[in-house]
């Protein structure tokens, strides 16, 4: 009888091992997973202070093209899902002046092209967004895009000077897209 | 075959010839002779014994801490990507695991000597490794809600801890019994690696925060590292015939891959005339890598803010290239490294220790004195019918020892029959209830051990199991 209560104990263990069983499992639900974060960056950043915009000839003070491979990686460009692209602008000048962001593909196409009109000694940052994807522009502008021209015009004369201190007109842009890893 | 798979495959492998961490049943369970493994010290009541190859001790031991397979996978309608999210992502911290052991005998014996009957010798070969991968917490949030909602979280790259291996083992160990209260022993190895795979010790972090110039400014700072070795000249292998990756292991596990040595030792300390005091520290040694290097680093500090264009500085000082600078510039801030620098990997020393008090009547109090250094028999070696104690265990791992606690209640039933059960608290599970019996039949010993029962009842929400179990063949002192 003394050996009752541990061959008990062994046979409920025995018994737990006997009696195994898993509740039902569905590892195809693997299949579901979504995973799709939401990245940030900055794109570019362009600043002119007033004495270089007076030193050109009033009209076009800048003009440049350069590379931008960002969203045509293949990851990426193949798992875009959706994006926006964030424009900040500033100015203090005492110019009105205009800034046009254009996206070119790899033929020198524009695929799509921001234009923004700003007021002369500006008190406060513009800023604008341009969503991509559903209800956007489509993804198909940042895909195929491979290079960005930034262009400057002054609306104004090359003469004038602002009375803001250190007065220049600042452009500064970042995307957020969401990408779809799984 | 791809090397992914082949890797999977390997570490499948390894996973299956590998070393079970915390053997708490078996630890001072000497009716069979795998107890030494653990205790170089313990009493051995043997004239010789003889494993069966390959099915002298085959050990299976899988874990995870934090998660079950249950939680993830159970059939309830719930959405995967929540439950994920959930219990998984925001669920687990970067001190849960996963990990898998085992390990398979190849070859085990031993034998008394003949002119000095206190000495026990005992050798054998041994397959053993682990995998332990530590969740990457900062990481997997940042691949699962990106850094756009985490302006200002540094993602620590701290969280990236990896570790495993397959290795096989020499081992010749010598037990003697001092006097009546002392038993000491230690073994020697010769280990053999496969393959090592090893990241730990990393640090850094990547956060995003607003830019001083341009709206969002990311920044990284990184030192992390991963150290192989063996791996590549499998994935090589496999590519060729499958007979070229069997030479290759074949090869590696006898002597011909990268090697190290080491040495277990331990003690069984009889307090009184029923109580012992066991304790043994085992894998106190090193592997040295030479052979088959392939290193991985990433090292170094880089801030971007996208392209700057600020005038007059730049004019006429761009080129149209300026993004491939921009990338060619973050890649010399931050290099992506590797090296073939040979490294020396230290072994996960274990501790066991017990404390242990035998009492209920045994057949002939005559001979249970214990005294002297001749050796025991049967009978009065194994002198209890009943024993309660203690054991404590520990074993070195990439963020620190892990312990564990264990209650256990040992029984002999007749001659035939002994069982040991065994409740253990860690960092896994609070409710592992174990069992291990063993049977004695004639010289034919067959021992069969198996870790958290209550796990049974759904075995996809357990936390931990372990299965391990054995054929040896004895011949007692009295034979």
């Amino acid at each position: 009888m003394k050996k009752q209560p541990f061959l008990y104990i062994a046979s409920v263990l025995l018994l737990a091992l006997l009696s195994a069983c898993a509740d039902e499992q569905n590892f195809d639900q693997i299949d579901d997973l979504s995973v799709e974060p939401l990245v940030a960056t900055s794109i570019f950043y362009f600043e002119s202070d007033e004495n270089t915009i007076n030193a050109m000839p009033a009209g076009q003070f800048y003009d440049q093209n350069f590379t931008f491979e960002a969203f045509n990686e293949p990851f990426v460009a193949d798992n875009l899902l959706d994006g926006k692209i964030t424009y900040q602008l500033e100015n203090t000048t005492s110019k009105e002046l205009e800034i046009m962001v254009e996206f070119l593909d790899a033929d020198g196409n524009v695929l799509d092209s921001e234009t923004f009109i700003l007021q002369p000694e500006q008190t406060f940052p513009l800023e604008v967004e341009v969503n991509y994807g559903v209800g956007g522009q489509s993804l198909d502008i940042l895909r195929n895009t491979t290079d960005i021209r930034v262009t400057g015009n002054n609306m104004t004369d090359n003469t004038s000077i602002s009375t803001m201190p250190e007065p220049k007109v600042i452009l500064r842009t970042s995307a957020e897209f969401r990408l779809k890893l799984q | 075959m791809s090397k992914f798979t082949v890797f999977s495959y390997t570490v499948l492998l390894g996973m299956v010839l590998t070393y079970a961490q915390n053997r708490q049943l078996q630890y001072d369970f000497y009716e069979a002779p795998q107890a030494l493994l653990l205790n170089p010290g313990s009493r051995t009541p043997y004239k010789w014994h003889a494993g069966l190859p390959l099915l002298s001790n085959t050990a299976l031991q899988a874990a995870t801490s934090g998660v079950t397979v249950n939680d993830i996978f159970a059939n309830d309608g719930l959405d995967f990507t929540t439950k994920v999210r959930d219990r998984v992502v925001n669920g687990l911290s970067q001190n849960d695991e996963f990990g898998a052991s085992g390990q398979v005998e190849l070859l085990y014996g031993g034998f008394r000597n003949a002119n000095r009957p206190s000495d026990y010798y005992s050798f054998g070969i041994y397959g053993e490794g682990y995998v332990a991968q530590y969740w990457p917490k900062d990481l997997a949030i940042l691949a699962f809600e990106g850094n756009a909602n985490n302006i200002g979280r540094r993602f620590s790259l701290n969280h990236i801890t990896t570790q495993g291996e397959l290795v096989n083992v020499f081992h010749l160990g010598m037990n003697r019994k001092l006097n009546d209260k002392w038993t000491v022993g230690a073994r020697a190895k010769l280990y053999s690696s496969v393959f090592e795979f090893k990241s730990r010790g990393n640090d850094g972090y990547f956060v995003t925060t607003l830019g001083e110039n341009n709206i969002l400014r990311n920044s990284v700072i990184a030192d992390v590292s991963l150290q192989t070795s063996g791996i590549e000249g499998i994935f090589d292998s496999a590519d060729g015939e499958p007979a070229d990756l069997a030479r290759l292991l074949v090869n590696r596990s006898l002597l011909g891959g990268n090697l190290g040595v080491g040495f277990d030792i331990g003690f069984t300390h009889k307090l009184g005339k029923s109580t012992f005091l066991t304790a043994s520290l085992l894998d106190i040694g090193f592997i040295s890598h030479s052979k088959d290097i392939e290193n991985y680093t990433l090292r170094g500090a880089a801030t971007n803010e996208g392209i700057e264009i600020i005038l007059p500085e730049d004019l006429g000082d761009l080129t149209t290239e300026i993004w491939q600078e921009l990338i060619d510039d973050l890649e010399q801030q931050l290099p992506f490294e590797t090296n073939q620098d040979a490294y020396i990997s230290l072994r996960p020393v274990k501790l066991y220790s017990s404390l242990r008090y035998n009492f209920g009547e045994t057949k002939d109090k005559s001979k249970d004195c214990d005294c002297g250094t001749e050796v025991l028999e049967r009978d009065t070696t194994f002198d209890y019918v009943n024993a309660v104690g203690a054991q404590f265990f520990m074993i070195n791992r990439p963020r620190g020892p892990q312990t564990a606690l264990t209650a256990f209640y040992q029984r002999r039933l007749g001659k035939v029959l002994a069982v040991k059960a065994t409740y253990t608290a860690d960092k896994f599970t609070l409710t592992n209830l174990g069992l291990g019996i063993n049977l004695q039949a004639g010289p034919v010993n067959f021992y069969i051990l198996a870790d958290n029962l209550l796990g049974y009842q759904n075995i996809p929400d357990s936390n931990y199991a372990s299965l391990q179990f054995g054929f040896n063949i004895l011949s007692w002192n009295r034979n």
